[in-house]
Formats: structure tokens, C-alpha cells, sequence
């Protein structure tokens, strides 16, 4: 026991020096969380804003473009929801989760307008198709071909 | 003590190990891009979304540099999706493409189902007059602007009279024959005579006369509504009334044979 003791002595001090150096880990540590959430407390950037505004007028515009239609409704949908996160982010000064998040509304909305347009495409086509089909039918009793 | 750091070091090599045996959590995202952008690359019809295609395999060039470097998952999968999303736009586009080139092909396909039919309608047409003409034949058909004007000289009537003679059955009953044959054709009978007698008389008795020859079609089974009688008297002579011969070209009546009126292809419309 007696042996070891000074050994413990000098552990001891050691121990101290580390326990003054880890607070100010601490104290520094502390600052950069601090520093951190005043940062994040800060507003995001102006380009970030108007790129989720420009974001929501594209959303309202797909919106209005679509109308009651079905096709792309989904797409709509999600897009509604990345714009409301990103504008929830603008709030709470998440630069990157708000930039995020209206990039992937527009994409959403882009992909809504694309849906519904490819829908529109597809039903004209089917239309003339069975419009040919019709008029060949109609055709043929009328001025039926000659066999 | 010892044996504490035993079992960290321990604990710690086996983590490491489990780490690099382990398989790569597979990321969804991540794979349908991979799948998605370069089919797309490959389409005939690329050029459609060129701008899509483009944006999307950044976004998957990115998400595998982020894949590679062991990023957040959270970073690969933003990238991922919307490397997906702009595949899934490129996607939708060139179906329009696709589609819109159908309703095009259509539409030719279309205009050319309605030039058959109007040439088959032609032909039909065609061989009805020809069928009309071929059985007037030793009649005195001409084909005018009016359509086919068969004129049945004054023949048929004795002077001043609005009675058929007898002579004119025959003829009647090949007119007869033809309409009921031809029962799509609609046939004008217009009286006319020449300048003797007052025009009040002359009215009179080319209507009578007409009316005389629509009656007798219509007794041999030729429709009321296929013929129709009218009286010119004597303004539309078609020789002098100078001389008998003029005159007598003069009295006549014609049947003048409409075309037929086809039903409207109903689906030819602009």
C-alpha cells in the first residue's frame, strides 16, 4: 500500500491537469453549440427565400394547371408537402434542408405537369385511334369497298 | 484493468470486422436511379427530355460519389430521388412525345381512310350514271350541269293535250324500271311547250303535262318522293318557234336526273 501510494500522488496530478484541460473542452465545446445555435437561429440566405418562393408560385401555377385532374394529383400532393418543409426550414433558418426541400417541390411539380400532360397525349391518341376504327366501320357500310 | 482493455480491443476488432464482412445496407433510391437514368440514356426518343435526362444523371453521378465517400444517407438519398424524380419526368415526356406521334400518324391514317372512302363513293357514283345512262341509252339523254336531262319530245301528247298517247307506255315503263333501280336518283319532269297560244294556256298545259307524266311513273311504282312535276310554258324553248320543226322541238317534257344525295360520313368532320 505504502508503494503505492506516491504512484497514486502522481497519477493525481496528472488527473488534475486533465481535469482542468477537459473543461475547457467543455467551455469550448459549449461555445461552438452555442455559437452553433445562434447561427441556426439566423436567417437563411435571400436566395434560398426566393428560391422557395419561387418554388410556391410554381406549385400554385401546376396547381392551376392541372385542375380537378387525377393525373399528376399525387405528384401534386408531394410537392405540397416539400414546400410546406421548406418553408418550414426558411423558419426555423435551415438554409440547406429548406434549398432541399424546394428543390425537390419543383421537381415534384415538374413531374405532376409531365403526368398530366403524357395523360392528355396518351387519351387524344386513344381517341383518334378508336376514331379511325369508327369512321372505317362507317365507311365501309356507306360505300362499302368493292370485292 | 487488463482484461478491460482486453475485451474493448476485443469488442473493437470484431465491430471492424463485422463492418467490412458485412453487406451494404442497401439504398433504394440509389438503385432505381441506377436503373432508371441509363435506360433512358439509351431511348431512341432521349432528345425529348435531354434537359431531364441531364439533371438526372448529375444528381446519380452525385449520390454515387456521396455512395462512394460513405456519406450520410440522408445526402445519398436527396441525390438519389431526385435523380428518380427527374428520370421519372424525363419518363412521362418522352411518352407524350410517343403519344403525340401517334394522334399525328392517326390523323394521316385517318385523312386517308376519307380519300378511299370518297374515291369508292366516286366510283359508285360513276357507275350509277353509267348504270342510269346505259339503260336510257336509245332515249335522248344528255349529261348537262343539272345532271342527266332525258327530253321526251312531243310524242308523248297529242296538240294542245295533256293526255299520254298510248305510244308513250313503252318509253314510260323503261323510265319507270330505271327510277325504281335507281331509287337513290331523284328526277325533276318539267313541261315546256312552244309560243302558240297565250302564256296563261301554255303555263297551264305544261303543268298538266308534267304533272301527266309523274302520275304515270308513280302508277308503275316509282315514288312520290323521287319525282317532283313542274310547268316552264313556253320561256325555256330550246329552238326557234319561227319554224315547225323549232316548235315542235319545243313541246317537250325533260326529266332531269339529280345526283344522288349521299348521308354525310358522319365522323367527317373538322
Amino acid at each position: 500500500m505504502n508503494q503505492s501510494t506516491p504512484v497514486r500522488r502522481q497519477q493525481t496530478l496528472p488527473q488534475a491537469s486533465a481535469n482542468h484541460s477537459s473543461k475547457n473542452v467543455v467551455a469550448v465545446a459549449l461555445g461552438i453549440g452555442l455559437f452553433g445555435t445562434l447561427s441556426a437561429c439566423s436567417q437563411v440566405s435571400t436566395a434560398t427565400k426566393e428560391r422557395v418562393t419561387e418554388t410556391e408560385s410554381w406549385v400554385q401555377q401546376t396547381q392551376q394547371t392541372l385542375g380537378n385532374s387525377e393525373h399528376g394529383a399525387v405528384e401534386l400532393q408531394q410537392a405540397k408537402e416539400k414546400l410546406g418543409s421548406a418553408k418550414s426550414a426558411v423558419e426555423k433558418g435551415q438554409e440547406q434542408q429548406a434549398l432541399r426541400s424546394a428543390t425537390q417541390a419543383h421537381l415534384y411539380a415538374d413531374l405532376a405537369v409531365a403526368k398530366s400532360q403524357s395523360a392528355n397525349a396518351r387519351k387524344t391518341a386513344n381517341d383518334v385511334l378508336a376514331g379511325i376504327d369508327v369512321l372505317r366501320q362507317e365507311t365501309e357500310r356507306t360505300t362499302p369497298t368493292q370485292r | 484493468m487488463k482484461s478491460d482493455h482486453r475485451i474493448i480491443l476485443s469488442l473493437a476488432v470484431a465491430a471492424v470486422l463485422s463492418a467490412c464482412s458485412a453487406v451494404p445496407e442497401r439504398n433504394e433510391p440509389l438503385e432505381a436511379a441506377r436503373t432508371m437514368v441509363p435506360q433512358l440514356e439509351k431511348s431512341p426518343r432521349a432528345g425529348v427530355a435531354a434537359t431531364d435526362i441531364s439533371n438526372a444523371r448529375k444528381s446519380l453521378d452525385a449520390a454515387n460519389r456521396l455512395a462512394e465517400s460513405k456519406a450520410k444517407v440522408t445526402d445519398i438519398e436527396y441525390e438519389a430521388g431526385n435523380a428518380v424524380t427527374s428520370a421519372q419526368i424525363a419518363h412521362e415526356k418522352i411518352l407524350t412525345a410517343e403519344a403525340t406521334e401517334e394522334s399525328a400518324r392517326g390523323a394521316a391514317q385517318r385523312q386517308v381512310v376519307l380519300a378511299e372512302a370518297r374515291g369508292r363513293e366516286a366510283q359508285a357514283s360513276e357507275r350509277r350514271v353509267e348504270s342510269l345512262e346505259a339503260q336510257l341509252a336509245d332515249l335522248k339523254v344528255k349529261k348537262t350541269e343539272r345532271g342527266l336531262v332525258l327530253t321526251l319530245g312531243d310524242v308523248l301528247f297529242d296538240t294542245g293535250q295533256a293526255t299520254l298517247k298510248s305510244d308513250a307506255h313503252g318509253t314510260l315503263d323503261r323510265l319507270a324500271m330505271a327510277l325504281r333501280e335507281n331509287s337513290a336518283r331523284k328526277a325533276l319532269i318539267e313541261g315546256h311547250t312552244d309560243n302558240v297560244g297565250s302564256d296563261v294556256s301554255n303555263q297551264g298545259l305544261s303543268e298538266r303535262r308534267a304533272q301527266a307524266v309523274q302520275s304515270a311513273l308513280m302508277e308503275r311504282g316509282v315514288a312520290r318522293n323521287q319525282i317532283s312535276a313542274l310547268g316552264k310554258g313556253e320561256n325555256f324553248p330550246v329552238a326557234t318557234n319561227d319554224s315547225a320543226e323549232g316548235r315542235q322541238s319545243n313541246r317537250r317534257v325533260e326529266l332531269i336526273f339529280t345526283e344522288e344525295q349521299q348521308p354525310r360520313i358522319a365522323a367527317d368532320q373538322p
